[in-house]
């Protein structure tokens, strides 16, 4: 099944790329419009075959998947020097984990505080604000979010420079700038997916507040933040366990928006840099490593749901 | 979230709201969802009606001048003041860099932004739809290709999948509609299968069965009227969700090559590191429009949806 | 990166100049003789002690604030980043399109034959002399001897012959190289001996040397170039024979090149530079405040106001290089028609578009001459702003050519390269202007698609930047009818005998009085012609840190004659160095 689904998506991006693309003049640029002239012709008919581009459409993609599968993503046409793709997978997809790993941590990190608090005090007014807040956040297309922490924390307050958008951060100018330059990014993806874990955990944890062994402890006089830390919050994790691996694949939709607002040279600029230059070969190599990341990645949260009677949760 | 066309995260932010002591507050709509009406009429109202209303031109560079002397010369000659201006009562929301009042360009820009919502939207609802209940109610084959054909949809990161599309054909207010359209197929047609599932084994659909009416029938005059109940409420939500992913293209210089939107004037503002540090009017006044209405979008839709009590239904 | 990719008109010259081989400045004044004169230098002098002339001396209405930093002990040491507008696609001169940061990065690791000096005079560099025949067809070059490659090659007529054959025979550099040789087979390069090489030329050219301020004299190794003909990753690491040499090279992130020990013309001071690609203006010059960049290049006229007013800050301003304007396409309707060129002209908000984007800080164009070049023509005047004119012009066209017009306005398509947020705006800005007399429809395309359909006339009207050849001459490329048809480089396809006959006689002689009146008349034909609509003239700032001096102490191999230090947004960073 998986399969299946990776070979029909792979399809309709080679499909909709060939139709509508003509990888010529990424490859001969402004020659490959110059049929008259003979000499261009004869490059013109070149490339054509070395790319196979004079092939029928069903025999392309075959040559493609075959090369695909034995991790050969042929070469950047737009690129000078058509180097392969696979130097600037290797170079991009590095960043953009990096990235998201940060993202998650930090997300975690404001979810279980926010979760639980919200949680001990379910239905006060406190918790109500912190369900608008999250509602705000979630709301919050990224792309406005990014703009609004930028000015903000860059601009305004001046805590983190504000040569952010600056150029490579994993170049970086010094240390210092390398990891301040990821901490908006990664705040902007974080926010809204803290959001939603700490509404999980929220629930998860009401319920789990009423089972016979926090009451026991709390009748033992254990303190509150001792009951809540130590006792509830793991049996309360499950919904949020679950909807991590979710969230990894909604994150790169959110990655390329602020990849490209804060200059980062990841996946997501990658791939909007190659679409735009009709770049062929990066751009299925790139969609397809990315839906077999969401893919596999959905899959394995479904074991995960096996593995874990439903019947726990409650 | 602009890639999730799915909209999972709002989703999950009211499952969480199964909570014993919120389900009387659930059957009121409650001023909320009122509010979040009154502001999408509002919205609506500004934008349509946007050429009889007192507004300057949207394409208009107000350029002010003041008088300067001429130091070498001594002559006093009228030369330009540098835009962006700030607001003033001639330009509430201040103007752009090019001088451009931001009200009425914010405003003129939500007729873009809304049509497109709206357009992707009910091109999910038509095609989505219909192929989610004729699968959800017939099965077999057809069920199996279709379920198929939504997961191939869904497995592709959505903005990748529209930046593909928009960047292969013209930017038209049509091309970009019909992309965020098909975006929205796969969520609603999955959601419109389940519903028809669960409606399918109902009583009344079984009565009419053993009555002998043709499943058309039934589908139109039994399955609709009850599947349309969650659907409207995902609707509104959808709707927010392609705006905002419309926002998103046009954040990345993909969206309607002519005419202004919401996420056009935001990428204009914020180009320029200076722009948004001197002159935040510019991006802050399409910001607000454009997250209070996702905001009253999700809100009204949400509550929509615990009125009708069919978070069951969600995928 | 990309994306915002590119942020400037410079996004359209990437193609011009690197056909060009353009470069900034104005006049040339030079003889045959004073070449000879210059030729009888030995060795360099390597550290450069003569007072150096940081100001531009034409341009009378741009200050520049670099100091006079001749007297200050020269500092041996240090790295320079250099924060450039753009990331370039290939570093190869006989192959890449050389943008204005590609130009820059380039500039570095490759010597040019032929340098100008601060009064736009061509002093040879890499060559050591020329010698035309009587009548300017025919030019012998001189090599100087004993320089070699980064790779050891050594550096002769062979060489000379292998970048030569490999820049005709590419099929975009080679378009502004071919029209003005025989071809190859016929003798369009000949080797005297090992360190002479003679040019046949086709026109009479007395101000051939000129052809090699910019691109096409930049000399790269053979062995390299053969090298990356088979493997053209190598386009990326470029072997010269400059002041420095490359060393590594991560794209949208770093190229640093490092100290030639062994350069001919004395030694660089700097350990090493760092050009770091920074797309974002504000941010570009936000990271020379805080002292992240040592430098950088821009033409933002926003950061240029801002840079130029801090004082801890050096400014080298030059704007007599290339024209920011609009242009058409005479080859098809509207535009084929006068007409329909001069309704554009005349609907043109010119003024908005100089206050708006030109921030009052560019200098207004006229053509493409600043008024302190001694070709300007004080009687051409760039038509624009009279909208009434402009209806009336409109009606006239549409009345005798009904098809091109819907509603009384002359349909029209504005074609430019994005997405770009400048290049958006200033769309929207030309069309609130335009859309009184035409129905403008936008194009947003993708660069290589935009360069394509220009060079072949498939367009109505773009923006542009161009005519920033030192010699004006030079500019021919753009002008003659022999560039025009197939890909061409005379993009509006404006073929008229009378401009090609006084392009030719321009480039016959060197009598400057001459020229002069040559060239005055050659802009006026061009403002008759209605085919450019021209805005300003492009300010380039090359902003340094109080700490970087000497960019501007670069000197001839004579050791006395000091060079032209800004064309285009480049400086030459061999006599540069880091003060405490």
């Amino acid at each position: 099944m998986m399969i299946a689904l990776l070979v029909a998506v792979s399809m309709l991006t080679f499909g909709a790329m060939s139709l509508l693309g003509d990888p010529l003049f990424n490859i001969l640029g402004p020659v490959a419009g110059d049929t008259e002239n003979p000499e261009n012709l004869a490059k013109i008919n070149a490339a054509k075959e070395q790319y196979y581009l004079d092939k029928p459409l069903p025999e392309r993609y075959v040559r493609w998947a075959g090369d695909f599968l034995t991790g050969d993503f042929g070469v950047q046409f737009s690129t000078d020097g058509q180097p392969p793709v696979a130097n600037l997978i290797k170079e991009r997809l590095p960043r953009t984990l990096r990235l998201m790993v940060m993202a998650q941590i930090l997300a975690v990190a404001i979810a279980i505080p926010w979760g639980v608090l919200a949680a001990s005090r379910a239905n006060k007014p406190s918790d109500r604000i912190s369900t608008f807040t999250a509602f705000l956040f979630v709301s919050l297309p990224n792309f406005a979010l990014a703009v609004i922490l930028f000015y903000v924390f860059a601009l305004k307050l001046d805590w983190l420079p504000d040569t952010y958008n600056a150029t490579d951060p994993f170049f970086g100018f010094t240390h210092k700038h390398r990891f301040t330059q990821l901490l908006l990014p990664a705040f902007t993806l974080a926010l809204p997916t803290a959001s939603v874990y700490q509404r999980l955990l929220r629930t998860d944890l009401i319920t789990t507040l009423q089972e016979d062994f926090i009451l026991m402890a709390r009748a033992k006089g254990e303190s509150r933040r001792k009951v809540l830390y130590g006792h509830a919050l793991r049996p309360s994790l499950f919904s949020v366990v679950t909807i991590f691996g979710i969230n990894a694949g909604a994150l790169i939709g959110g990655a390329l928006v602020v990849e490209i607002y804060f200059r980062i040279p990841g996946v997501g600029t990658a791939i909007v840099e190659a679409v735009l230059r009709e770049d062929f070969p990066v751009v299925l190599a790139l969609v397809m490593i990315i839906a077999t990341g969401f893919v596999v990645l959905n899959f394995l949260v479904d074991i995960l749901y096996t593995f874990i009677d439903p019947r726990v949760r409650r | 979230m602009t890639d999730t066309l799915k909209p999972t995260d709002v989703e999950i932010l009211d499952a969480s709201d199964q909570v014993p002591a919120d389900s009387i507050a659930k059957k009121k709509l409650g001023i909320g969802f009122w509010l979040a009406i009154s502001w999408l009429v509002f919205i609506v109202g500004l934008a349509v009606f946007a050429p009889v209303l007192p507004l300057k031109d949207p394409d208009q560079n107000f350029i002010q001048t003041e008088e300067k002397e001429n130091a070498i010369t001594g002559r006093v000659t009228e030369s330009p003041i540098q835009p962006p201006y700030a607001p003033s009562g001639d330009h509430l929301f201040g103007t752009d860099s090019d001088a451009r009042d931001v009200l009425s360009r914010t405003i003129y820009g939500a007729r873009v932004s809304l049509v497109v919502g709206f357009a992707a939207i009910a091109f999910g609802m038509l095609i989505g739809g219909s192929l989610g209940m004729i699968a959800g109610f017939f099965g077999g084959t057809f069920d199996k290709v279709v379920s198929f054909l939504f997961l191939v949809l869904l497995s592709f990161p959505a903005l990748v999948l529209a930046i593909l599309i928009t960047t292969l054909a013209e930017r038209s207010l049509f091309t970009i509609s019909l992309t965020l359209g098909i975006l929205a197929v796969a969520p609603v047609g999955r959601l419109a299968r389940a519903a028809t599932l669960v409606f399918a084994e109902r009583e009344f659909v079984a009565a009419s069965r053993t009555l002998g009416a043709k499943p058309s029938r039934i589908l139109r005059r039994e399955i609709l009227p009850n599947v349309m109940i969650p659907m409207s409420a995902l609707a509104l939500l959808g709707m927010g969700v392609s705006i905002v992913a419309e926002g998103a293209l046009a954040f990345l210089g993909l969206s309607v090559e002519k005419g202004s939107t919401w996420g056009k004037l935001i990428r204009t503002a914020v180009n320029s590191t200076s722009d948004l540090e001197n002159a935040p009017w510019m991006a802050f006044t399409p910001i607000g429009a454009l997250f209070l209405t996702v905001m009253a979008l999700n809100f009204a839709g949400d509550r929509l949806r615990d009125y009708f009590d069919v978070k069951e239904l969600s995928i | 990166m990309m994306l915002k990719m590119l942020t400037i008109i410079a996004a359209f010259a990437i193609f011009a100049t690197a056909c060009g081989g353009s470069d900034g400045g104005t006049t040339t004044e030079e003889s045959p003789d004073t070449t000879e004169e210059a030729m009888e230098d030995t060795d360099a002098d390597p550290e450069p002690e003569e007072s150096s002339d940081t100001t531009e001396p034409e341009s009378d209405a741009i200050v520049t604030e670099a100091e006079d930093d001749s007297d200050l002990e020269v500092v041996v040491g240090g790295v320079a980043r250099i924060g450039l507008e753009a990331e370039v696609d290939g570093l190869n001169p006989t192959g890449s399109a050389l943008s204005a940061p590609g130009m820059y990065m380039a500039s570095q690791v490759f010597d040019n034959l032929v340098r100008a000096d601060t009064n736009n005079q061509p002093v040879p560099f890499l060559a050591e002399s020329f010698t035309p025949n009587d009548d300017f067809t025919s030019w012998e070059m001189k090599l100087r001897e004993g320089i070699t490659f980064h790779d050891g090659t050594p550096l002769n007529s062979e060489a000379i012959r292998a970048n030569f054959e490999v820049v005709i025979a590419d099929p975009l550099v080679g378009l502004a190289v071919a029209p003005f040789f025989p071809p190859v087979d016929e003798g369009a390069l000949e080797i005297v001996d090992d360190l002479t090489v003679r040019y046949n030329l086709v026109d009479s050219n007395a101000n051939f040397p000129t052809s090699f301020y910019g691109q096409l004299g930049m000399v790269a190794s053979p062995t390299w170039l053969a090298a990356a003909a088979e493997d053209p990753t190598l386009n990326q690491a470029p072997v010269g024979t400059g002041p420095f040499v490359f060393e590594s090279r991560s794209e949208d992130s770093v190229t640093r090149f490092v100290r030639n020990d062994n350069w001919w013309n004395g030694s660089a001071n700097l350990d090493a530079i760092e050009f770091v690609p920074v797309t974002d203006p504000d941010v570009r010059s936000n990271l020379l405040l805080e002292g992240e960049l040592n430098m950088l290049q821009t033409t933002n006229a926003a950061s240029i106001e801002i840079l130029a007013e801090d004082e801890s800050i050096q400014n080298i301003l030059d704007d007599t290089g290339e024209e920011s304007f609009a242009m058409l396409n005479t080859s098809q309707p509207p535009f084929d028609d006068i007409r329909a060129r001069q309704a554009l002209t005349w609907a043109t908000p010119r003024d908005n578009y100089n206050t708006l984007i030109g921030l009052g800080i560019q200098r207004p164009a006229d053509q493409m001459f600043t008024p302190d070049s001694p070709y300007y023509n004080p009687d051409v005047v760039q038509e624009a702003d009279d909208p009434d004119r402009a209806v009336e012009m409109a009606a006239e066209y549409c009345g005798a050519v009904p098809d091109s017009c819907t509603d009384g306005k002359i349909n029209m398509e504005l074609q430019w390269s994005g997405p770009s947020v400048v290049q958006t705006r200033i769309a929207e800005l030309l069309d609130e202007g335009w859309s009184v007399a035409f129905n403008v429809e936008f194009q947003e395309v993708p660069q290589d698609q935009h360069i394509q359909e220009t060079a072949f006339g498939l367009y109505n009207a773009v923006t542009w930047r161009q005519f920033g050849a030192i010699n004006p001459g030079d500019d021919w490329v753009w002008l003659l009818c022999r560039t025009a048809g197939g890909i061409s480089l005379n993009w509006p396809q404006v073929c008229d005998e009378e401009r090609d006959e006084l392009l030719l006689a321009a480039q016959a002689t060197t009598d400057e009085a001459e020229r002069a009146a040559i060239f005055q008349e050659l802009v006026a034909k061009i403002n008759q012609d209605y085919t450019y609509v021209f805005f300003f003239h492009t300010l380039w700032d090359i902003a340094l840190a109080q700490s970087v001096k000497g960019v501007c102490n670069d000197v001839a191999p004579d050791g006395t004659t000091v060079l032209k230090c800004n064309t285009n947004g480049r400086t030459w960073m061999a006599g540069a160095f880091l003060s405490e």
